[in-house]
């Protein structure tokens, strides 16, 4: 499949100063986003996530390794023309209204002046900011913002987002409203690349994933295949047994408390499906157990990621 | 070009925002009309001290104009953040660079414009004669402007913006006294050779500021010297050279800066 992003072996330093120690913030980190398709970036703090956007948009230079964006290595301005970037917590010249910094931005876009009016009030609707557009933005809430932020991100109709934390700020109505938005443009063909703690968020929109930690890649793939990557089967009861079975293998463990779902390694499944059926159990589905992104990602991270120093 | 306009458009946008823009500007307009405080004396001499006065008050102004913003436009969006969301766009940052200096220089040429139009009302008002000569010493003071922004902006890639008004104000008075200290320092003889090489070094590199202060003949009426156009083109000439030589270094440093 066609890749919008490839990335290679890339490494970032930071120089250090008086008092100040050099760090690493990417130390040979590689990153595939297939034309179409949706990828989370995650990691504890200081992984390297926001560094390797920063990259990929041109905003710092990296020490070694290649950025491929739309096939062009270096890729400048010119790739930037189908992208869209959301950095974390965008700031804006606050005295400016939302009409005023996007027609801004639409010049910087070149974006046709007799188009640009119609493209600032779709955004704006879009992220649910159309009736507060002609309102100075230093009346605004952290949350509004972010959504000023997103509006930024889509102006220039993008066919590749690049977003850091887009629900960052916003109350649970935004984050949903956000979630559906990125949904929406994925299924238009929108290439999503997305940074972000809310793991469900990425669940849920994401088809892929990449984990990084200290600058390199922890795992990557598609979700599905990561997330059943274990040999783990999930028996599902229609209704909790009369009398608990002491037999049961030592991998089977009830996972909740009405004792109907029972969790068991795939090499003791046929076994607790024996001692199930003894003991008169009516089973209503045995499948491979598919965990869940957060269980996935502490399993890849777990307490390394306290190891991180700011 | 429609982005480097977009990004000169966003600094006037962004200064007439700031308070000490206007700040200055009142502080430099105050003290011109408050100049006919001087002492009195004859009527064609008070002319020349009020004009006298009137410039040297501009040259101040149209100095800190130029360090303060070239010193804190970049820094500023950099703090703020705000350059991501402008140079993840597909802009180059030359474009950025260019489209912030010419912001800056539309801002001086702006208050110099506003202050010449006070000074000639107030000459015509007070002593009764029309003075556009005055716009010449203007001109002056704005092309060296042009050079100080450079300067400024070169700077505030790598320092903070007191370090830069610092350096800034450092090579505003090197380039002052060059063709007298420097000048001395690296011909005459009895100076230990280090300070000759130095000298010398920055002697021929740095330019010659005070050839852009003309102010004394302006306001003299230009009884003694004529400041023709060769003059002016000429001064235009050395301001062009140098700012383009201080704008493509900045914008080559800038553009391997990390942000």
């Amino acid at each position: 499949m066609e890749s919008v992003l490839n990335i290679e072996d890339l490494y970032k330093d930071y120089k250090g100063g008086w008092r100040k120690p050099p760090r690493t913030a990417l130390a040979g980190l590689n990153l595939e986003v297939p034309r179409g398709k949706a990828v989370g970036l995650l990691g504890p703090n200081g992984a390297g996530k926001t560094t390797t956007l920063k990259c990929i948009m041109g905003l710092i230079r990296p020490k070694a390794g290649k950025i491929r964006l739309f096939g062009a290595e270096n890729a400048g301005a010119e790739a930037r023309r189908a992208v869209g970037f959301l950095p974390e917590q965008p700031y804006f010249d606050l005295y400016l209204t939302p009409r005023k910094l996007l027609a801004y931005y639409g010049r910087l876009i070149s974006i046709q002046p007799e188009n640009l009016n119609t493209r600032i009030s779709y955004v704006l609707n879009l992220v649910g900011m159309g009736e507060e557009s002609d309102l100075a933005m230093e009346k605004y809430s952290k949350g509004m913002l972010q959504r000023i932020g997103l509006a930024q991100a889509l102006l220039s109709e993008p066919e590749f987002l690049v977003l850091d934390e887009p629900s960052s700020g916003l109350d649970p109505m935004g984050k949903l409203q956000v979630r559906d938005l990125l949904e929406g443009l994925k299924r238009e063909g929108t290439t999503i690349l997305l940074s972000s703690h809310q793991l469900s968020d990425i669940e849920e929109i994401c088809d892929g994933i990449a984990i990084i930690h200290k600058g390199r890649n922890v795992a990557s793939g598609g979700l599905d295949e990561l997330l059943r990557s274990r040999d783990e089967y999930e028996i599902t009861l229609e209704k909790p047994l009369q009398e608990y079975p002491e037999v049961l293998p030592d991998s089977a463990s009830w996972t909740d408390s009405m004792h109907t779902r029972l969790q068991v390694d795939k090499v003791d499944l046929n076994q607790a499906l024996k001692v199930l059926a003894e003991r008169g159990a009516a089973i209503s589905a045995v499948r491979q157990r598919r965990m869940t992104l957060e269980e996935y990602f502490l399993d890849q991270v777990g307490d390394r990621g306290w190891e991180v120093r700011g | 070009m429609k982005a480097v306009g977009a990004f000169a458009w966003s600094v006037v946008q962004d200064a007439l925002h700031r308070k000490v823009f206007y700040a200055i500007l009142a502080f430099g307009l105050v003290l011109m009309l408050l100049t006919p405080l001087l002492p009195s004396a004859e009527v064609g001499v008070q002319v020349d001290l009020m004009r006298e006065a009137a410039l040297g008050l501009t040259s101040i102004m149209a100095f800190v104009l130029a360090v303060i913003l070239g010193s804190t436009i970049i820094p500023g969006e950099r703090e703020r953040r705000t350059i991501y969301n402008t140079l993840s766009k597909p802009v180059h940052r030359w474009q950025y660079y260019l489209g912030k200096y010419i912001g800056i220089v539309m801002i001086v040429a702006s208050a110099l414009a506003l202050t010449f139009l006070v000074l000639v009302l107030f000459v015509l008002i007070k002593f009764g004669f029309f003075n556009p000569g005055l716009a010449k010493a203007l001109l002056a003071i704005l092309f060296e402007s042009c050079i100080l922004i450079s300067i400024a902006m070169l700077v505030s890639i790598y320092y903070s913006p007191v370090i830069c008004i610092l350096l800034t104000g450092l090579f505003y008075v090197l380039c002052h006294v060059k063709g007298d200290f420097l000048y001395r320092g690296m011909t005459e003889a009895g100076y230990n050779p280090l300070v000759k090489a130095l000298s010398g070094v920055f002697y021929y590199l740095l330019p010659n500021l005070e050839r852009f202060n003309i102010n004394e003949t302006i306001a003299h009426g230009e009884r003694v010297f004529e400041v023709g156009a060769v003059e002016l083109l000429l001064l235009f000439a050395i301001a062009a050279a140098f700012s383009a030589i201080f704008i493509y270094l900045g914008s080559y440093l800038f553009s391997r800066r990390d942000l």
